[in-house]
């Protein structure tokens, strides 16, 4: 997996790489069980603080994507093979994506482009096939 | 021309001249230690310095290859002049350095460019493996001067008296020669061990290709080094030969004690000028993944005269140096000065020996 980052963008560091790990485990490149650097490692790449990396992989954590462990390392815990979120998880996602639509709407980006958007974001994932033949199959669930 | 006079004439020459060609073998992204993003790589001021810098640092070799040829007296006078040579192509390379850098700056190459890093995760999944059985010839070489050492020691006199007609203990000889080639095998090998823990020099924009091909790099580098401190060791194990009195070179013979590490300096050499640094100059792409948007960071500001690297927010203990193939210690990490005292405080311990030994 390649993992990258600005370290002089506005996006914090630790957000950076928790986003960068959530896509790659959406897009199938870091499935369920694949292990990740330790904190150490990835910091040393990156050019970063290892407290910097730590962040980030603690995030996930309590997301549920990793499980850290002193043996172990980092390993992805739940991809989309994994079957449906925790309880009261899709609802909290609802409510920040409807904040970033609202963002896209609020500066005028037009509905169409915005579902086209989203549409080319979930091709480039990997859903289980029977959600990716519910999508292509029925049109747009947005 | 005596044998001392002609290595020391001929070290002149090769470190003048890899000097000389130091360019040839970096990234084209770092010019004289100054990064520069893809869509400059052609810049006149470039091209400008590079010839400059050939020209000169040309005229810096011949000047003391010929000062040195024209004093023919001693290998230590000779050896002197490596210093000025030093200096003056230093001066050749700031000089180029810092006209890249005021068209840089003038010119903000870097406006509006995405500046990212990209670490690639298989690097620790799938790490690397040290080529361990390359360190073989080494330790042979090591193993072979202490059997001899042990064989001829009993049967040699208290003293040992040189070419020179000093008199030396033959403790001190015999420990600095296996000290000497254990201190290189353990330098060479630990120091490419961190090598192979650090951080992979690969590029932003074409992350996935430039990782292959540093890791073919590694392959060939690590290899050809632990080839040097086998090479080294041989002429520490001639050097030795001699001390024992097992054999006794003399007038241009003498000078083939040099021959190995000659040797080794010419494979070194003709590796990085074939591979480039971090395998630049290596076919590595690699179908199927896409470019990542951006270009590598201008990070500039932690290299001091574009050579010395100090970054304290950066927990590895070296990177990829920025003119020429290879590897610099990051001095802002306090491992890095660790690494720099155990050096100085063994080569202390050898100026202690021979000063003890009447060397």
């Amino acid at each position: 997996m390649l993992l990258s980052i600005e370290p002089d963008g506005p996006v914090p560091i630790y957000q950076q790489i928790r986003d960068r790990i959530v896509e790659a485990i959406a897009g199938g490149r870091q499935p369920a069980g694949s292990a990740l650097p330790s904190t150490r490692q990835l910091a040393v790449d990156l050019g970063v603080n290892f407290h910097t990396v730590n962040k980030g992989y603690d995030l996930l954590r309590q997301e549920g994507l990793l499980r850290l462990g002193r043996k172990s390392g980092a390993v992805v815990r739940r991809d989309a093979d994994s079957g449906p979120p925790d309880p009261g998880w899709a609802q909290d996602w609802a409510g920040r994506l409807r904040t970033l639509l609202a963002e896209a709407a609020a500066q005028g980006l037009p509905a169409a482009e915005i579902v086209r958007e989203c549409q080319a974001a979930i091709a480039e994932f990997a859903f289980p096939d029977a959600v990716a033949d519910g999508v292509n199959g029925s049109g747009s669930p947005l | 021309m005596n044998a001392g006079s002609l290595s020391g004439t001929l070290t002149v020459l090769v470190v003048g001249a890899l000097m000389c060609v130091a360019p040839a073998t970096g990234r084209p992204a770092l010019q004289f230690g100054v990064r520069v993003p893809r869509d400059r790589l052609g810049a006149p001021v470039i091209r400008k310095e590079r010839r400059a810098y050939y020209w000169r640092t040309a005229a810096v070799v011949i000047c003391c290859t010929a000062a040195a040829l024209a004093i023919d007296s001693n290998g230590w006078v000779t050896r002197i002049i490596l210093l000025p040579e030093f200096a003056a192509n230093l001066v050749c390379f700031l000089a180029a350095r810092r006209k890249i850098t005021a068209v840089k700056n003038a010119d903000h190459w870097f406006a509006g460019q995405r500046q990212t890093v990209v670490a690639d995760t298989s690097w620790r999944t799938d790490p690397p493996r040290f080529p361990v059985r390359w360190l073989v010839p080494a330790l042979a070489v090591v193993a072979a001067t202490v059997v001899v050492g042990a064989l001829r020691y009993p049967g040699l006199p208290a003293h040992l008296v040189t070419g020179s007609g000093r008199r030396l203990s033959k403790t001190a000889v015999s420990v600095l020669v296996v000290a000497g080639q254990l201190y290189i095998t353990t330098l060479c090998s630990g120091l490419m061990l961190i090598v192979y823990r650090s951080r992979p020099d690969i590029e932003a924009a074409d992350a996935a290709a430039s990782t292959l091909r540093y890791r073919r790099f590694l392959a060939a580098y690590s290899r050809a080094v632990l080839t040097v401190a086998a090479l080294a060791d041989t002429t520490l194990l001639l050097v030795g030969l001699r001390e024992w009195q097992v054999y006794a070179p003399a007038g241009p013979g003498r000078a083939l004690l040099a021959l190995p590490v000659a040797a080794g300096v010419l494979l070194l050499s003709t590796v990085a000028l074939r591979t480039g640094q971090g395998g630049s100059k290596l076919n590595g792409n690699v179908r199927g993944i896409g470019r990542a948007a951006g270009c590598d960071r201008d990070d500039d500001r932690f290299w001091k005269a574009g050579l010395v690297y100090v970054n304290r927010d950066d927990p590895s203990v070296m990177a990829a140096a920025r003119f020429g193939a290879g590897w610099t210690l990051n001095l802002g990490n306090p491992a890095a000065w660790l690494i720099i005292g155990g050096i100085f405080a063994a080569w202390a311990g050898f100026i202690v020996i021979g000063v003890l030994a009447g060397i």
